[in-house]
């Protein structure tokens, strides 16, 4: 039984999309008696099918070899590729952890949609995404990882675009959609590039392959640029991270997986496309670089967002840009426990403010004020789920930096940036918290109470959660490198480190707290030069240098390609036709009926026939 | 091989025949002919898929269910038919969108008689085209089908309806003229005088012959495909039909061309096709991106689509150029998904036109409110055409990429600017098609809709999407469905005109062609390669 099991774990993922597909009667409203609901429990129950088909499969496979399954895909003449999964611990485990929080989502949405007439819809939506996530974890295939991060792609368009007739939520759906395909394209050229350099897109094969293969600097520096702008774009890293700040706009349920597993699928095919990518230092120089700066600058720019959901979204991209300095660096195992414990926290920290948004209707920092009192339990979601995200001492991502800081390969500006980021990540934090949950009641907080139960109870589980993170990572022996060993088996205990980060970390509050929570503060802060305080809260203006270059220059190319098309090259058509009614029109009046007249013109051409054939002979072949 | 039913020629000639009795059809207001000519369409449709299904053998790479009489003797036009690999897809697309062309052209009032007639016609010039083993009867059937079109657009078209139609018969009659002279010139030529196709490709000609001729096959093709840049008949055609014919247009009539290029001109005369193929890549990338620039800044949605089609026949030309089995193959599953795509699409178009009555993007507006199930089919097509995994179009054009990228015939310098220039364009695609959806479907609804009677999509027009939508999803989910019909044929094919490319390879000595192909290194390669064969032999 438990062996069927996990040799059927590869359903795992289309349990979502059976849910989401099992959702279409309420969704086209075929049925309307029942109201959405049943949609909805529908898919939550197919999650949880799989949740627990997934857990069986993990314990049975728990310190086995990983298993792999190749369906293959297309076989024309030489080529076969084939869609391979693998079930490895690793790959099961996040596997769970994508349809853990799909289920935390789900029961979250219940409540939060509750008013929402396209409820099923957005379950219908939710289970596609789910199901490309799952897949995700387990492919290991770039082609099938491919066309799986194509259809999150198109399923975070469907759920950013959710409210359809919101002007915002439109444009932040497109742009997101063509964001992430511009990454993508990128990837596919990569893609294709590797299939032919290689001869197989399988990750297994292509580590293997990538020690071996002594590709030209150019061409490996070209194909790992091409792979690595995939992720980029998923992991919404400079240049192409507007998306995730502008697709806030979508419901709060959709925004916990965007800001915690989805962001993490970019950084996962990074982190198995490592042997390729370090084929190349520029490749690797290039990772690090836009990693650090999306690390520093994002965290800056969060700093000056007002919107609830933009402050945090764009820690998100700061996280990732760490985890893309770590792939950069060679250090997965970092990576990957980066990944997990930030997406833990940080969904909690969604479930909360989600909890803020549902009861207020609001999501402007500004007019919230003095939540703490009137929504405890939110308040202990917002704030369990800050504390495991910054590096404060015994939660998760303290423990996940501390692990990088220790690396002995780790150079030293890397910690400078850690200490960095961790710094301006607590500030921000603490602003927010100051903001929303601190100070006195504004109108629009005055009268909010605390969540109902749907929201409720997600909210509770992952606040525990997160604070059994660090038991997590210490009973599965994660924090030990599966790569190098970190002092045979044993965490190295660096105190001046470990107190390094925590002040960072401690810094950071403290300052929030000073700018904020003191008496008489004044809100809100402004920064001294306005300048500064514009640049950062409009990010950089990058969305208009966008819009100024790319955006007007394709328009523009566009609009004279038409006009080329329309004038010249049909032109040219019409002119013929034109030409050939003139020329008959004119001509019919040469028909004169003389005879003197026809004899001369047909001796003309004759003598200027001979003529040109005289002259040119020798050129002509006549 | 002479099979003892003739199942080929009642393909070709049921939909004609059933044609004739529509003028003596008791019919008051057009509700007989419909339903005639629907169940026409869909016996020719059974037919086709039983005949495909159980009488054609997917491993054989030559002709089958063969069939041969002479017709008129003294041209020597004789009724030949044959199926294999390459047609057999098209005439499948053939039976499913015109017989929901049909189906979506549930609505005419005008002269309905005549109209089911016409697309009737259509239905068997159209799978003649595919089936005809006759160079000459190939003619006769490509010509055959422009007719219909002509009285289609020009009768039931929009306001510009004679200028567009005009425009389509010149063209195409223009360029169909270079057929006839190729053809009677491959006939004439030698000491055997035949249309008969299998014959002609055995038939060498002199190299300034077969440059002439596939020059002459490739004006014609191009015209029709449509390549830049004679192009300009088709946004017209298709921006003035009516819904059905623009399914027809873009489904079918653009397939006759890429068909016709594999058929003619790599088949029968491989040896010209590599002066040619690099100039095709080109023509196909041109395609591919000019196609998607105008495409973007078109403001009415019927050329919109229009254009898009052009870009993506691009890549019909690209895999075509490709020399590998990979890039023809992926050219074959690029026709047959675009045909589904774009049928689709305009058919979409056609059911929102319908409900607004304006083709201008800049009127409409917020569409998803009234029409949610359109929208979602629409956003569903869309996501098809721009290649989303999982649709048709995303493998058709995923292996027309592997295809040419991997062509050791090219340099890899030039094969990497043609890759990622047609990258580009189908990022363009992107732009261009989310754009449309967002100013028809999002945001607030349009104030000059203020009048419309809304309706949301009908119980009729719903199968019409899903039977398109349907094996773009499962060929994009599991290609082998397409590709296990046509592999060993395109294997034998792109086989064909490599063994050839050695021979011809060396004569060469333009600059042009030094700099785009890889001959003189590959030509050493393969004759090494070939002379290690005959010693081990």
């Amino acid at each position: 039984m438990i062996d069927l099991l996990l040799k059927t774990s590869w359903l795992v993922p289309c349990y979502g999309l059976f849910g989401g597909l099992a959702t279409l009667p309420w969704s086209t409203r075929a049925i309307t008696r029942t109201g959405p609901r049943p949609a909805a429990y529908l898919n939550l129950m197919m999650t949880c099918l799989g949740f627990l088909h997934g857990a069986f499969a993990f314990r049975s496979l728990w310190g086995q070899p990983a298993q792999s399954l190749t369906v293959p895909w297309l076989n024309v003449g030489e080529l076969h590729l084939s869609l391979i999964l693998e079930l490895s611990p690793v790959s099961l485990g996040a596997l769970e952890l994508v349809s853990g929080l799909s289920i935390i989502a789900q029961v979250f949405a219940l409540g939060y949609m509750e008013k929402d007439w396209a409820l099923a819809r957005f379950f219908g939506f939710m289970g596609v995404f789910e199901a490309a996530i799952g897949g995700l974890a387990l492919s290991d295939s770039l082609l099938l990882s491919y066309g799986l991060l194509e259809l999150l792609t198109l399923s975070t368009y469907l759920l950013v675009g959710f409210w359809y007739a919101q002007p915002l939520a439109v444009t932040a759906a497109r742009d997101a959609f063509l964001t992430k395909r511009v990454g993508d394209i990128l990837l596919l050229m990569g893609m294709v590039a590797l299939s032919n350099l290689a001869g197989s897109l399988d990750f297994t094969d292509l580590a293997r392959w990538a020690p071996t293969a002594h590709l030209p600097m150019w061409q490996a520096t070209l194909l790992g640029l091409a792979l690595l702008a995939g992720p980029v774009g998923k992991c919404a890293q400079f240049p192409l991270h507007l998306w995730l700040d502008e697709a806030m706009e979508g419901p709060n349920p959709a925004s916990i997986m965007r800001n915690s597993v989805v962001v993490a699928c970019g950084a996962y095919v990074l982190v198995k496309l490592e042997p390729v990518l370090s084929m190349s230092p520029v490749v690797q120089g290039v990772a690090i670089a836009l990693g650090t700066m999306t690390a520093i600058g994002a965290s800056l720019v969060a700093i000056a967002q007002v919107d609830l959901k933009r402050a945090l979204s764009h820690t998100t991209s700061a996280y990732l840009g760490l985890v893309f300095v770590a792939v950069g660096l060679h250090q997965s195992d970092v990576a990957l426990l980066l990944l997990l414990t930030h997406a833990l926290s940080k969904s909690t920290m969604f479930l909360g403010v989600g909890g803020v948004i549902a009861t207020t209707t609001c999501q402007d920092v500004r007019e919230l004020g003095g939540l703490w009192s009137r929504m405890p339990a939110t308040t202990t979601a917002f704030l369990v789920g800050a504390a495991g995200t910054v590096g404060l001492l015994p939660l998760g991502m303290f423990w996940a930096m501390y692990r990088w800081m220790v690396e002995p390969t780790v150079p030293r500006w890397t910690l400078l940036l850690l200490l960095a980021v961790n710094f301006l990540t607590a500030l921000n934090f603490t602003r927010v918290f100051a903001l929303v949950f601190g100070g006195v009641p504004q109108p629009k907080t005055r009268r909010a109470p605390e969540v109902p139960w749907p929201m409720a109870v997600p909210m509770v589980s992952m606040t525990v959660v997160t604070l059994l993170v660090p038991l997590m990572l210490e009973r599965w022996q994660l924090l030990l490198s599966r790569v190098t060993t970190v002092t045979e088996g044993v965490l190295m205990l660096d105190v001046p480190l470990m107190v390094a980060l925590v002040m960072s970390g401690a810094a950071g509050v403290a300052l929030g707290a000073w700018c904020y929570l003191r008496r008489g503060a004044v809100r809100p802060v402004r920064l001294p030069i306005a300048a500064v305080q514009d640049l950062l809260s409009y990010d950089f203006y990058i969305d208009r240098i966008y819009r100024l270059t790319v955006a007007a220059g394709v328009g523009a190319i566009a609009q004279i390609t038409a006009w080329i098309d329309r004038y010249v090259v049909d032109g040219l058509v019409n002119a013929v036709g034109v030409a050939a009614i003139f020329g008959g029109e004119g001509l019919k009046y040469s028909t004169t009926g003389q005879l003197q007249a026809y004899v001369l013109v047909f001796l003309l051409g004759v003598s200027g026939f001979v003529a040109i054939a005289t002259l040119s002979r020798g050129v002509m072949p006549f | 091989m002479e099979t003892a039913f003739p199942w080929l020629t009642i393909l070709t000639l049921l939909p004609l025949v059933a044609a004739l009795p529509i003028p003596l059809l008791p019919d008051q207001d057009g509700k007989t002919v419909r339903w005639y000519a629907l169940g026409v369409g869909l016996v020719e449709f059974a037919l086709l898929a039983w005949t495909c299904l159980t009488q054609y053998d997917g491993h054989e790479s030559g002709f089958q269910l063969v069939e041969s009489y002479p017709w008129i003797p003294q041209i020597g036009l004789n009724w030949s038919l044959g199926m294999d690999g390459i047609s057999m897809p098209l005439v499948m697309l053939t039976g499913l969108v015109t017989t929901l062309a049909i189906a979506a052209a549930w609505n005419v009032t005008k002269r309905p008689r005549l109209f089911f007639f016409l697309i009737l016609a259509m239905y068997s010039a159209q799978v003649g085209v595919f089936l005809a083993k006759d160079l000459l009867l190939f003619f006769f059937m490509w010509e055959l089908e422009l007719v219909p079109v002509y009285l289609l657009i020009a009768i039931w078209g929009g306001a510009k309806r004679r200028y567009a139609a005009t425009k389509f018969i010149l063209y195409t009659a223009l360029g169909s003229l270079f057929i006839l002279v190729a053809a009677l010139a491959m006939a004439f030529y030698g000491n055997h005088y035949t249309f008969d196709m299998d014959e002609l490709a055995m038939k060498n000609f002199p190299l300034a012959l077969e440059l002439l001729l596939y020059a002459g096959f490739a004006i014609a093709f191009a015209v029709k495909l449509p390549v830049f840049p004679f192009h300009t008949w088709l946004p017209d055609a298709h921006g003035e039909s009516p819904t059905p014919v623009s399914m027809l247009l873009a489904g079918i009539l653009l397939k006759m061309a890429g068909y016709g290029l594999i058929r003619m001109n790599i088949e029968m005369l491989p040896n010209a096709h590599i002066y040619f193929a690099p100039i095709l890549a080109i023509l196909g990338v041109v395609n591919i991106v000019y196609g998607a620039l105008n495409a973007f800044a078109q403001r009415n949605l019927k050329r919109r689509i229009a254009y898009s089609s052009i870009s993506h026949m691009g890549f019909v030309l690209l895999g075509i150029a490709a020399f590998t089995d990979l890039g023809i193959s992926g050219a074959v599953l690029q026709m047959v998904s675009h045909g589904l795509i774009a049928a689709a699409m305009f058919f979409l178009v056609g059911v929102t036109y319908d409900r607004t009555h304006t083709l201008a993007m800049d009127d409409m507006g917020g569409l998803a409110q009234q029409m949610p199930r359109t929208f979602a089919l629409f956003v569903a097509a869309s996501m098809a055409s721009l290649a989303l995994p999982g649709m048709s179009g995303f493998v058709g054009e995923l292996t027309v990429f592997l295809g040419f990228s991997s062509s050791d015939v090219y340099s890899p310098a030039f094969r990497a600017t043609v890759t990622v220039l047609a990258a580009a364009g189908v990022v363009l695609s992107a732009v261009y098609l989310l754009s449309m959806l967002r100013e028809i479907f999002y945001g607030a609804q349009s104030e000059k809709l203020a009048g419309v009677e809304w309706s949301d999509l009908k119980p009729r027009e719903l199968v019409i999407s899903l039977c398109l939508l349907a094996p773009i999803v499962a060929i994009g989910v599991y290609p082998k469905l397409a590709t296990q019909a046509y592999d060993t044929k395109v294997v034998e094919v792109a086989t064909r005109v490599r063994n050839n490319f050695p021979v011809v390879a060396r004569t060469q000595n333009s600059r042009f062609y030094a700099a785009v192909l890889n001959a003189p290194k590959l030509a050493d390669a393969t004759a090494t390669g070939a002379a290690a064969e005959v010693a081990i032999d």
